[in-house]
């Protein structure tokens, strides 16, 4: 297939634009007419490359290198391994520490990653490969298993959408105090080591498992988003949370160690900012309502991230249940979904609460992330 | 002396640290002169295959080219401004402007069917 470049972005300009800039416009890479260049591409006959048949096998380079730590640094964020920050080396006797927190085999296929929206080509990658990553992001043995459940999903932390998505997982059960989650002050941000490590681990596996984030040709985020530079880890404080945690409204038993996938604008979107109002009298259920009705329709619907406190203000409102919750927010008393459609795109009025946070104050966060599949955690040790 | 226990707390906070990640501190202490080998954190990608383009035309005068929508914000006035457009530049070519069911990521095989049928030629806006 021939391709043709012309100047984007297309969307949202005008016929006349459009006229000018393409279709009598010129190829601002080569200097030539667009029309002119279309037609060659229709008519120049094909030469012996544009003809072959069979297969291209590519190699992904030795399977280990040598230096010292500095060159290995260097080589390393050269050859874009990396986050662009320094990592722990992936030595065989760290990554085979790695592997001793799984009964998985080294070489058993974990996953199959592309970059996301449909777009790329398919990656696979091992157990092994998600232990080295996972080393090179200075996790410890112990998180492992939530890292190959992460893994195990295919899906990536770093979407190639020119919107620049998010993405993030909520973590329910024992396992958040077994390994140390974070989901007191500061819990979607980066104050603890085994939220930062892990979402770093996915970050990296999807970096170099599924050659994800490679700026030009596998991320193309139009101004970026710093939510990709930590894919975010969000423990529910299931302990002071009114409601059921997550993972049993999905159905798994209380106490069982579950991870689940968001992905989105991420959890503090421009339409959002009702949840900074400062009045004396905060009527949060009707807050929330009118910021999901503001996102609607949407992309990604919307989520809420609640305080404790902010959670319990809900239940004591009447709302003692996200159920309960949701349907107030998105039933039949809400603003009905306006008709027609934005590219197809809108995937529906989508609701989610999620719980977790300190008590020191009524501060929440609502942003459009969608909830997608959800993976036991003690499958993968 | 209170700058003092500071500057001592922070080394030992440092110290903590370090001794909490024996891996990165041997990595530090080793970073000077000593040759190590790391593993490849690569994954595999999938095998390209090769798959020859379709004939070209030899001329486009006389043909039918069909130009379609991929459903992208944008493209459909982009594809009726080229359908426009280059009928004005080729004046001897059929340009054919269609909307493609199924979005950008699915098929349309009633379209495909009519373009093997009436088609010389397709030309499709791709991507964002």
């Amino acid at each position: 297939m021939r391709v043709q470049y012309i100047q984007g972005p297309v969307w949202a300009k005008t016929g006349e634009q459009l006229r000018k800039s393409v279709v009598f416009g010129i190829n601002p890479l080569t200097g030539k007419k667009v029309a002119e260049e279309i037609v060659d591409k229709l008519t120049r006959p094909l030469a012996p490359e544009d003809t072959r048949t069979g297969q291209i096998k590519r190699e992904m380079g030795p399977p280990t290198y040598t230096g010292t730590a500095a060159e290995l640094q260097q080589l390393y964020l050269e050859k874009r391994y990396t986050d662009f920050m320094p990592i722990i080396l992936p030595t065989e006797e760290l990554v085979n520490e790695m592997l001793k927190s799984t009964s998985h085999d080294p070489d058993e296929p974990l996953g199959r990653m592309f970059p996301g929206s449909g777009a790329g080509e398919t990656w696979t990658y091992t157990v092994k490969v998600a232990a080295i990553n996972a080393v090179m992001a200075g996790a410890k043995p112990e998180y492992f298993p939530v890292i190959l459940a992460l893994g195990s999903t295919g899906s990536t932390a770093i979407n190639v959408s020119d919107n620049g998505f998010a993405a993030a997982a909520v973590i329910n059960g024992d396992i958040r105090d077994e390994i140390g989650l974070n989901y007191d002050v500061g819990a979607v941000g980066p104050y603890a080591h085994a939220n930062v490590a892990i979402g770093r681990a996915w970050n990296l596996l999807s970096i170099n498992g599924g050659n994800c984030g490679k700026v030009g040709t596998t991320y193309m985020g139009t101004v970026g988003n710093a939510q990709n530079a930590l894919a975010t880890i969000i423990a529910e404080n299931e302990e002071k949370s009114p409601f059921q945690p997550l993972s049993v409204r999905k159905g798994f038993q209380k106490g069982e160690n579950i991870v689940t996938l968001f992905s989105g604008w991420g959890i503090l979107s421009a339409k959002n900012w009702k949840v900074n109002e400062w009045t004396t009298v905060m009527d949060y259920p009707m807050m929330a309502k009118a910021i999901h009705e503001g996102q609607t329709p949407g992309l990604f619907g919307t989520v809420l991230v609640l305080s404790p406190p902010i959670a319990n203000f809900i239940a004591d409102d009447g709302y003692d249940t996200v159920e309960k919750f949701t349907e107030y927010v998105t039933g039949a008393s809400a603003k009905p979904e306006p008709k027609g459609k934005f590219g197809g795109f809108n995937m529906g009025p989508g609701f989610q609460v999620i719980v977790t946070g300190a008590s020191n104050n009524n501060y929440w966060m609502a942003g459009g992330l969608r909830e997608g599949q959800s993976i036991a955690i003690d499958n993968w040790r | 002396m209170k700058r003092y226990i500071f500057a001592a707390a922070v080394a030992a906070l440092c110290l903590g640290l370090f001794c909490s990640f024996p891996s990165m501190n041997d990595q530090v202490q080793a970073a000077s002169t000593e040759k190590i080998t790391v593993l490849n954190p690569m994954g595999t990608p999938p095998p390209i295959e090769l798959k020859p383009m379709a004939p070209r035309l030899d001329t486009i005068e006389g043909k039918t080219i069909y130009i379609v929508n991929d459903g992208y914000p944008g493209s459909n006035i982009l594809c009726a401004e080229m359908q426009k457009g280059f009928s004005e530049q080729f004046p001897n070519t059929t340009f054919v402007y269609k909307d493609k069911r199924g979005g950008m990521g699915g098929g349309d095989q009633a379209l495909w069917d009519e373009m093997a049928e009436k088609a010389d030629a397709m030309i499709i806006p791709l991507g964002h």
